[in-house]
Order: structure tokens, then C-alpha cells, then sequence
């Protein structure tokens, strides 16, 4: 296919002018005339515009500087390539002309070659100059098109983090609080907390390899398959083991994602976790003593398939906390380009006093944002923190203990011991109903229910009267049982449909104010709070 | 653990007083079955006076409730003071039986 020729357009008042240029230039191109300023615009504001225009600068009415002038000042025509054709010879018209938007000039009387040069030069320059147009066009559209992609990638990530603070307000044995603040650009971390059961506790957090859409939803698969055999499996390591082989498995982009998987049994405050090419976790004791959670447990996940994970545990004691976080935090960048660093977190960490998650979270961010200063943050920044809470409990005002018999008819004697602290004390006629109501179920629980053999045993209950508070304590030797585990009973709609089981329980932890259980050595101990108005 | 009763024409309105909890509840069993065997079949219990009642307490209430809806009777409470009501309330047992404010209004439409 041969390129269309292109049109030229010469304008002149004199048709002898006209002539020798369409002589000239008719076998290369198609030309048009315009014997006036006013024909000229016409011709090139019409459907078929010239792709170059040769204009004569005398002519009577409008002459060639209006016509250059008003041509350069529509979007339509601005962009038509105009070389002056003149006779005067003089350098200020010639001057003047290009000053008007004019690329070149020719001077009358015309030389062939010289016209072909000019008219191929300034069509070829016009031709780049579309390409270029046409070129960052794209690349405009592009562009457009990848941050679009890249903000769709960031909103499914962080509706994916769970965000209601506190997350479990019923349970008091622990604070928990994370914070994921995303880069402009890159990054892929997420975190994710959920209980399993009453009594355990899976926290994950993870940064995937790649950013925007693709990597976001690496990511929801991730949280899924995590959750899904979080439920049914107790080991970490299996449960990093069975994603990775999920994940590995049809992972034609080559992504992969480093995990720190961590479950609390908060009874015992044993954290079984996997590690998987993530950074290490840092456990604060009480003491403000460090330990580092940096066992290697397994590579990143979905890079390669069949691979065993391990699993640690460790067991948090009251006060005990954990700082989990990604790299955004260690590389954050200032603007010298130091690193914020893992030493300075840690030594961060170790400082922090006798604070909740969440401040522990705002505290840490709070410095690393501190460090940045002026600088970009270039990577999520993700921080997740535990805090097994110490028993703030203060102003005792007094006491009771008794120890009775694993036998249906020694429960009577807890509750007339309850009434009389209860007279001592002179509490409420509500309270103590309550608490007689909860030491029933509690006690026939434990009675019927914790021992296997037909010895006798001794369950201790145990009574503590604070300024705010009544905490009641029972403690038995009985098999391992937490009884607040398991579902609420189905409370039915009729007479007929209604089964009693689970409802004690029910009871217990609806009028009481925390019910907790913990599996001490070879014991069971319930924790009932009341708070006192 | 007491319980008295009082006859209105063919209801027996019967008092429960004291805990009705794991120990006490079979008595206040045996007795709410010897009433049934002894014919009765509306009963109207008035829990004003009772302290607390555990679910093994509820469980009594309910066996009697279950039996004497079966054979077509009809067995109401009435007059929960506070901490019965909270425990009715939390355990579904207030839409589950037919409670009363007080004695009257239990015996009326009986």
C-alpha cells in the first residue's frame, strides 16, 4: 500500500505565484490554492485539512501575518505547519513571520530544491511530532491505567484487614491492636486476627511479594486458606505446610509471601507459631527483657511446594507482650537513607512500660514515622501487637476460702459461706443470688462431670471482695476442662423443641461480668468477675 | 426449700420459697409430680419468694410444664421478683413459659 500524498496548500493572490509552486511540487504532492487570506482559512478549517500550508505574506484585505495568527489560534488548524513564502527579502519580515507561529520561510523567487527541501523537512518534522503526540498519549493512558490498578489493589488490601478496635472487647486476658499504613506504590503486607474458639487465639501477619491487584489477591487467598485450616488444625506448622502446598500449586505469576503464624491458647498463654521467612517477632517480658522469635521455620510460602514448616512454642506470662511486624517497619529510610533498623525497634520495644497494645502499636509507629521525617515511605508499614494484661485488680478489702467434697450435697455449704461474707459484708440481695446461682452450676459441673474415677477430691472455691469488684475463683483437680468453650445453647421458640444443655453456663457468663478459665498444673481455675456499682 | 399450696376452684396455685438449685430442685420434683399424679392439672407457681433458681431448677420447671401442656393442662408462673426474671430472661424461659405479673392475672383465663 502506498502512503496517501500528502496536501499542500498554497495561498497567493497572484496566480502566476500559485503556479510555479504547484509545478514544483505536484508530483510529490496534492495541492490546493487559496487566492485570499479569507479562502485559506476556509480550506484549512475543513474536513480535509493541508498538511502543510505555503503562505504568501502581501495580499490585499487579510494579508499572511492575520491569516498565520488566526490559524495558530484554533486547536484545529494550530498545529498545520506554515512556511512564509516572501518577496521582500528583508530579515524583519522574516523575523515577524516566525514570530506569528510560522516554522520557515522561503524567499520569491522561488528555488526548486530548496522548496523540496523545506516542505519535506517540516512534513517529516510534523510527522515525528504526531508520533511523539499519538506516544505520550499511551503513555498518559497507561499510566492512568497502572495507578487505577494499583489503588484497586490497595482498597481490597485494606478491606481486608480487619479494623474494629478493640477486636474483642469481652476478653480481658489480653490486649491486641495492628496498624498497616501503606506505602503510595509498593507493598503487599496484610494482617489478620481471629479467635478459633473461646479459648484460642490465631494472629497471622504477612507481606506478599508484587503489588496491586494481583498481589491483593494473593493476598485474600492467603487469609482465606490460613483461616480455613486454622480452624481445624492446631499446629501452626501444619497449617503453613497445607497453604504452601495450595498456594505453590498453581502459582503461575511466581508470587510468594512470607508468614508469621502465631496461636494463643489464652487459658495457659501458650503461643505455638511459624515462622516463614518472615522477620522475627519480638517478645517483651514483663521484665522488659527481649526475646527473639527468629527460629527458621520454613522458606517464604508458595515458593515451592511440598516443603514440612516447623513450629516453636513459647508461654507468655501476664504482662508478657508481642511485637509482630513486616520489613516496611526496620527499612523505613530517613533522609540521610539510614535505616530505622531491627536494633532500634528492639531497643524501642524493651523501653516501652506497662502499656496496652494499642499504645504500644501508636508508640512504635509514632518513632518510626518520627525517623522518616521528610523522607517517602516506600513500603507498607505493618505493626501487630499483644499484650497478655496483669491482673490490675487493687484495693482487697477481704476474703474467703472453703474446701468441700467432689459430692452434689457439699455444694450448699460454698453457698452458706457466700451468704455469710455476703451478711459480713453487707452486700446486695442481688449479688448474692447471683453468685449462688453461679456456684451451683459451676460446682454440679465439676461434680458430675471432671472426675473419671470414684475418689473422693477437693474443689477449693475461693472468694475475694475488692473496692470495684467481687471475684469468686474455683479450683479443681479434675480432667482438662474449660466449660465456657462451645457454642450457646439454641434457645427454642416453643415448650416442645427445648433441650437444656450448655444453658448453666449460659447463665454464668451472662450474669457475670468476665468468666474466665485457665489450665494450671494438673488444675482447672474458673475466674468469675462481678464489678460492684 | 418450701412449698405451699392453696387451691383456686381446679388450679393450684403453689408457692415455691427458698434456692431451687442442684440439691433442692428434685424435691420440688417429686413434689410438682405428686400433684400431677394426684390429678392436678393447672398449676400457677408464684416464684416471688424464691431466692435463685439454677438451670437445674429451670430444668424441673420445664419437665412439668412439658408434661401437663402433653395431657392438656396449663402451667403458669407469676410474680418473679428481679434476679428470676434476669435469669428467665437470659436463658429464653420468659417466652418459653407463660409469665404472669402477678397472681391474679396468672389465674384469670385459666
Amino acid at each position: 500500500m502506498t502512503e496517501q500524498r500528502k496536501k499542500i496548500l498554497i495561498v497567493d493572490d497572484e496566480r502566476l505565484n500559485i503556479n510555479v509552486l504547484h509545478e514544483l511540487l505536484k508530483d510529490d504532492y496534492k495541492t490546493m490554492a487559496a487566492i485570499s487570506g479569507k479562502q485559506a482559512l476556509k480550506a484549512a478549517e475543513s474536513d480535509s485539512p493541508p498538511d502543510l500550508i505555503l503562505l504568501d505574506i502581501m495580499m490585499p484585505e487579510m494579508d499572511g501575518y492575520e491569516v498565520c495568527k488566526t490559524l495558530k489560534s484554533h486547536d484545529k488548524t494550530k498545529d498545520i505547519p506554515i512556511i512564509f513564502v516572501t518577496a521582500m527579502g528583508q530579515t524583519s519580515d522574516e523575523t515577524k513571520g516566525l514570530e506569528y507561529g510560522a516554522v520557515d520561510y522561503l524567499t520569491k523567487p522561488v528555488s526548486g530544491p530548496i522548496v523540496h527541501a523545506r516542505v519535506k523537512t517540516h512534513l517529516e518534522l510534523k510527522r515525528q511530532k504526531d508520533e511523539l503526540k499519538t506516544a505520550y498519549k499511551l503513555i498518559e493512558s497507561q499510566k492512568d491505567r497502572m495507578e487505577d490498578e494499583l489503588l484497586v489493589g490497595r482498597e481490597i488490601q485494606m478491606s481486608m484487614v480487619p479494623q474494629e478496635f478493640p477486636p474483642f472487647p469481652e476478653k480481658t486476658e489480653f490486649t491486641l491492636h495492628a496498624k498497616l499504613f501503606p506505602a503510595r506504590e509498593v507493598g503487599g503486607d496484610f494482617y489478620d486476627y481471629f479467635l478459633i474458639d473461646e479459648d484460642r487465639l490465631c494472629l497471622c501477619i504477612g507481606d506478599v511479594s508484587g503489588k496491586g491487584v494481583p498481589a491483593a489477591l494473593f493476598m485474600a487467598v492467603t487469609r482465606t486458606l490460613v483461616k480455613a485450616r486454622a480452624t481445624e488444625d492446631r499446629s501452626t506448622a501444619s497449617i503453613i505446610t497445607r497453604v504452601n502446598d495450595e498456594l505453590a500449586r498453581d502459582n503461575q505469576k511466581f508470587m510468594f509471601v512470607t508468614l508469621f503464624l502465631a496461636v494463643l491458647e489464652i487459658s495457659t498463654g501458650k503461643v505455638t507459631y511459624t515462622n516463614a521467612g518472615h522477620n522475627p517477632t519480638i517478645l517483651r517480658r514483663k521484665s522488659g527483657d527481649l526475646e527473639l522469635l527468629d527460629a527458621f521455620h520454613g522458606p517464604v510460602v508458595a515458593a515451592s511446594p511440598e516443603l514440612a514448616f516447623k513450629e516453636d512454642t513459647i508461654t507468655l506470662e501476664e504482662g508478657d507482650k508481642l511485637v509482630i511486624y513486616t520489613d516496611g517497619v526496620t527499612d523505613t529510610r530517613n533522609v540521610e537513607k539510614d535505616f530505622f533498623t531491627q536494633a532500634r525497634l528492639e531497643k524501642l520495644v524493651s523501653r516501652t512500660g506497662t502499656i496496652d497494645a494499642e499504645q504500644l502499636v501508636e508508640e512504635i509507629f509514632t518513632e518510626v514515622k518520627k525517623f522518616e521525617g521528610e523522607a517517602d515511605q516506600f513500603d507498607d508499614i505493618t505493626l501487630m501487637a499483644l499484650s497478655l494484661e496483669a491482673d490490675t485488680t487493687t484495693g482487697l478489702i477481704d476474703e474467703f476460702s472453703i474446701t468441700i467434697e467432689n459430692q452434689l450435697s457439699a455444694i450448699s455449704k460454698a453457698n452458706l459461706k457466700l451468704n455469710e461474707f455476703v451478711e459480713k459484708h453487707a452486700l446486695t440481695t442481688e449479688l448474692r443470688r447471683q453468685f449462688n446461682l453461679v456456684i451451683d452450676e459451676l460446682l454440679n459441673n465439676i461434680t458430675s462431670y471432671a472426675y473419671e474415677d470414684e475418689e473422693v477430691h477437693q474443689i477449693d472455691v475461693h472468694g475475694a471482695l475488692y473496692e470495684n469488684q467481687f471475684v469468686l475463683k474455683v479450683i479443681d483437680d479434675g480432667i482438662p476442662f474449660n466449660p465456657f468453650i462451645g457454642p450457646a445453647p439454641e434457645l427454642a421458640d416453643s415448650l416442645e423443641d427445648q433441650a437444656i444443655g450448655g444453658l448453666g453456663i449460659h447463665l454464668v457468663k451472662n450474669l457475670m461480668d468476665q468468666a474466665t478459665y485457665r489450665r494450671e498444673i494438673n488444675q482447672n481455675s474458673v475466674t468469675l468477675i462481678k464489678k460492684l456499682q | 426449700m418450701e412449698i405451699k399450696t392453696r387451691d383456686e376452684n381446679d388450679i393450684k396455685v403453689i408457692y415455691l420459697e427458698g434456692e431451687m438449685d442442684t440439691n433442692t430442685s428434685p424435691e420440688v420434683l417429686s413434689e410438682l409430680d405428686n400433684l400431677r399424679n394426684s390429678g392436678v392439672k393447672k398449676m400457677l407457681l408464684n416464684l416471688e419468694k424464691l431466692d435463685f433458681i439454677s438451670s437445674a431448677g429451670l430444668r424441673v420447671l420445664l419437665a412439668t410444664a412439658q408434661q401437663l401442656k402433653a395431657s392438656g393442662g396449663d402451667f403458669r408462673v407469676c410474680q418473679l421478683n428481679k434476679e428470676i426474671k434476669e435469669v428467665f430472661d437470659i436463658s429464653g424461659f420468659s417466652t418459653l413459659l407463660m409469665v404472669f405479673e402477678n397472681e391474679a392475672k396468672g389465674i384469670s383465663g385459666m
